[in-house]
């Protein structure tokens, strides 16, 4: 479970290659930039995708958090790693664009119901999904940023930009509910297996 | 907690999923196993976390991420690199202009005489010629007193007292009911005197003193 000093020094030297290719974009670098789209992009548009649930906007917002990373990337001032930089840009445009949209509320009708189960979900990764659909905005931000992209419950912190206690506080919730959900979407899915035969 | 646990169980619980995703610092890391370790809900939660992590690492596996196209991207920071290089030339070119020294002071000497022509012809606003019933004004020439008449006085007595004593109200009743009264002749201070002594010793006169000349109303 523990990190190698391979891992960790893989880690350190991707750390300090976006470091480089930030500070080159400063100086209005276009080459640098691409490299930055280009290693962001994956991580960036899988996060986005399950936090907004529309490919289309999530592609738009990735746009919208790279064009911000090309302004702004002076006001860049080392106190995170770049990551977290550029995933806290991210957690704000996809908060906002949830907000408008309305998108956190008709997500929230959906999970209303605990037994609409999507028609295929007799595998472990489609339970999990639906059941992640069904936690408000801010539960689902510190899963998706724990689980699927990695980061420290501090770099979760610096991300949301609120302090360490309330990450810990809504991971608790986001777990309890998860324990709750998955039980039941789990069953709902056995009972419509059942049917189907 | 036991005696030798330095994490307490909800310390410990907490921090399981950054120890599933492998986040957490070494010294954190050793006291949430070695908790663990002592502690049966906590590894049958971290068990649970495990599979949730594996599941959804299989999630983010199954899910496809089309390859970058930057077109979109690209188009929005070369109207912006467009937009601050117009602004640029346009700041290029205001230097380049000022950058001889004739240009410098004729710029300068337009300047000055703008800033006095507005001086000069900027509209003069006038004063506003208005008084409130508050500004104090002087007492015409002549002799007063003010009184203070009882407030069961009657009007109609307290007219005819006026009356007697050729007496003229000229201001009041003010808020505390002090009235200003102007004497009919020019009197002598010993006349004026006499009739303050009159007035002090009416029934309906509370309070009756001459009023030093210059005063105000």
């Amino acid at each position: 479970m523990t990190r190698s000093k391979a891992e960790i020094s893989a880690s350190e030297q991707k750390a300090a290659n976006e470091l480089v290719l930030l500070d080159a974009i400063t100086r209005r670098d276009r080459g640098a930039f691409a490299e930055l789209y280009r290693l962001y992009h994956p991580r960036l548009r899988g996060y986005l995708n399950r936090i907004l649930s529309n490919a289309a906007i999530a592609e738009e917002v990735l746009d919208d958090v790279m064009f911000v990373v090309w302004k702004d990337a002076r006001k860049y001032r080392g106190q995170a790693a770049v990551s977290s930089w550029i995933f806290g840009i991210a957690y704000r445009k996809a908060m906002t664009a949830i907000r408008k949209e309305g998108r956190y509320q008709s997500l929230l009708d959906r999970g209303a119901d605990v037994n609409t189960v999507p028609a295929k979900a007799s595998q472990d990764v489609e339970l999990i999904q639906a059941a992640l659909v069904q936690l408000s905005a801010d539960h689902r931000q510190v899963v998706e940023l724990t689980y699927f992209s990695g980061f420290s419950y501090q770099e979760i912190a610096t991300i949301a930009d609120c302090p360490v206690n309330t990450i810990k506080t809504r991971m608790f919730h986001a777990r309890r509910r998860l324990k709750y959900l998955l039980p039941i979407l789990a069953g709902a899915d056995e009972e419509k297996d059942r049917e189907q035969a | 907690m036991n005696r030798h646990d330095p994490m307490s169980h909800e310390q410990a619980s907490e921090l399981l999923p950054w120890l599933v995703n492998n986040s957490l610092a070494e010294a954190e890391r050793d006291l949430v196993h070695e908790h663990a370790a002592s502690c049966v809900v906590c590894r049958r939660e971290l068990h649970e976390l495990e599979n949730l992590r594996d599941s959804i690492a299989d999630a983010s596996a199954a899910t496809e991420i089309p390859a970058p196209d930057m077109r979109r991207i690209n188009a929005r920071i070369d109207a912006l690199i467009e937009k601050e290089s117009r602004g640029q030339v346009f700041l290029s070119n205001i230097r380049e202009f000022f950058r001889s020294p004739w240009r410098l002071a004729f710029a300068a000497q337009t300047a000055v005489v703008a800033v006095l022509a507005a001086v000069l012809l900027w509209p003069q606003i006038d004063e506003p010629e208005f008084t409130t019933l508050t500004d104090p004004q002087a007492l015409p020439e002549g002799q007063y007193v003010r009184v203070v008449f009882k407030p069961t006085l009657p009007a109609s007595d307290l007219s005819n007292l006026l009356d007697t004593m050729n007496l003229t109200i000229v201001d009041g009743p003010s808020e505390r009911g002090v009235y200003t009264l102007r004497l009919a002749a020019n009197p002598g201070t010993a006349d004026r005197e006499a009739i303050v002594a009159d007035l002090t010793s009416n029934d309906g006169v509370l309070f009756a003193q001459p009023v030093p000349s210059g005063v105000q109303r």
